[in-house]
């Protein structure tokens, strides 16, 4: 006996959302995550849990359009749109170069990585770093979280299950600011993260105005601390070795990898903390 | 239901939506062209268009293409872009094994018709989802290189 999957594609998103309102559904973007999560053997379907609702040709899920400061991107814009596309920022396009490979880049959306909310997400780092916010969208009305509290842990987060990620905003695209996004892993393609790492730096004559970093893969949410970067607002680029060790030795305190599959606990510190020092000891940054 | 178009020809099945792209075209379309590797997204072996456009044919869930226009390395089999490339990879001898060569050839063919005239690191960037571990890929860097020279204007 076949086992009967239940399955929605509506044509508009207030179907989706009213199909939504009545069950609780298993949402599937691009599929590119959840696939092989539920992955079964050669010729079988993946086994998922739930009803499904397709939502990855919702064209009102592709906008991406800028509203006063904020730049809106449509939660099932894939990556390879987002390259192709003149409102985003080049910061964040050179770091989705480094994503994946050709064939991902035209199916994985950036709502579908924020959602699966793995430690590893490619995109998260950057996305903290640029404090973004979600717009999500029920049959009740909006409702916007910054990144940080919607994702709780690892494939946690704050969503109800009558719930889209309808738009990721950008509250500023830091246009003033060095941003820099690395990604250490096995193979540059298609490669899960072992540690990453997002800087961005504005500096207004030789001084720190801005600066911010966040760390991906050393713990189940990505790891950032506005007090740590408080504390270099105001000083001179650049920066003395004594400041840089401070900061180092502050993130050694409240950096906590895991061993796995992928690397160690003790690789992932190291690298970690060697990529912010190097962010810290460059001798000029520039604007993007 | 679900219906799409394959290799120019409107089909249907009834499998279930979230069967893989990658097992209905195997097992109920017999084109077996399209193989399978890591099943993971990993290794390019099962690319294929849809609407164009490169994807892994075993992170795909049948219910999400509804509609599509999906191509196949035998879709592609009788154009002159594949004769090109075809030739291209028997003089490079970029093929070996041969098993991941229907992937490569979509992403090569992805490849040229957004670039016709690729650096060589856009051609590895180009098919850097595509696993080989026969050939260190040198010579399907050169195949891809021919292919782009020999068919100047076609795509």
């Amino acid at each position: 006996m076949v086992e009967k999957i239940t399955a929605y594609r509506f044509e508009r998103l207030d179907e989706t959302l009213s199909q939504l309102n009545r069950e609780d559904c298993a949402i599937i973007a691009g599929g590119t995550d959840v696939m092989v999560l539920h992955k079964s053997r050669r010729g079988v379907p993946p086994k998922i849990p739930k009803p499904i609702v397709f939502i990855n040709h919702l064209s009102e899920l592709k906008q991406v359009y800028q509203h006063h400061k904020d730049l809106h991107i449509g939660a099932c814009c894939t990556y390879s749109e987002l390259l192709e596309n003149p409102l985003i920022p080049f910061a964040l396009k050179n770091a989705i170069k480094t994503i994946a490979a050709p064939a991902i880049r035209n199916r994985g959306t950036l709502g579908g990585n924020i959602c699966n909310a793995s430690p590893a997400g490619d995109m998260l780092p950057l996305l903290y770093v640029y404090n973004a916010k979600l717009l999500l969208r029920s049959v009740n009305g909006n409702r916007m979280v910054t990144i940080s509290d919607f994702i709780q842990g690892p494939r946690r987060v704050q969503r109800f299950h009558n719930e889209i990620v309808t738009e990721i905003i950008l509250p500023s695209v830091l246009e003033d600011s060095h941003v820099v996004f690395e990604k250490v892993g096995n193979r540059n393609a298609d490669s899960i993260a072992k540690v990453s790492f997002a800087g961005s730096i504005r500096i207004s004559k030789d001084r720190i105005d801005d600066i911010r970093f966040a760390f991906g893969a050393v713990g189940p949410t990505i790891v950032r601390s506005v007090d740590i970067e408080k504390k270099l607002v105001g000083k001179t680029i650049p920066l003395d070795g004594a400041d840089i060790a401070a900061i180092g030795s502050a993130f050694d305190k409240i950096i906590r990898p895991i061993d796995d599959q992928r690397s160690t606990a003790a690789y992932r510190k190291t690298v970690a903390l060697h990529l912010l020092r190097y962010f810290l000891s460059m001798k000029q940054y520039q604007p993007n | 239901m679900i219906k799409f178009t394959l290799n120019g020809r409107t089909v249907e099945t009834d499998a279930p939506a979230t069967a893989r792209l990658l097992d209905l075209l195997r097992d109920e379309f017999e084109l077996i062209g399209t193989k399978e590797g890591c099943g993971e997204g990993e290794c390019g072996a099962c690319s294929v268009f849809v609407n164009n456009l490169l994807q892994n044919s075993c992170l795909i869930p049948i219910g999400s293409i509804a509609g599509a226009d999906i191509q196949t390395i035998e879709g592609i089999i009788e154009t002159e872009q594949f004769k090109i490339l075809d030739e291209s990879y028997s003089i490079a001898g970029g093929v070996q094994c041969g098993y991941c060569i229907p992937g490569m050839i979509m992403a090569s063919a992805a490849l040229l018709s957004k670039n016709p005239h690729p650096s060589e690191d856009e051609i590895r960037e180009g098919i850097s989802g595509n696993l080989c571990r026969c050939t260190g890929y040198n010579m399907i860097v050169e195949a891809i290189n021919l292919a782009a020279k020999k068919g100047d204007g076609l795509w």
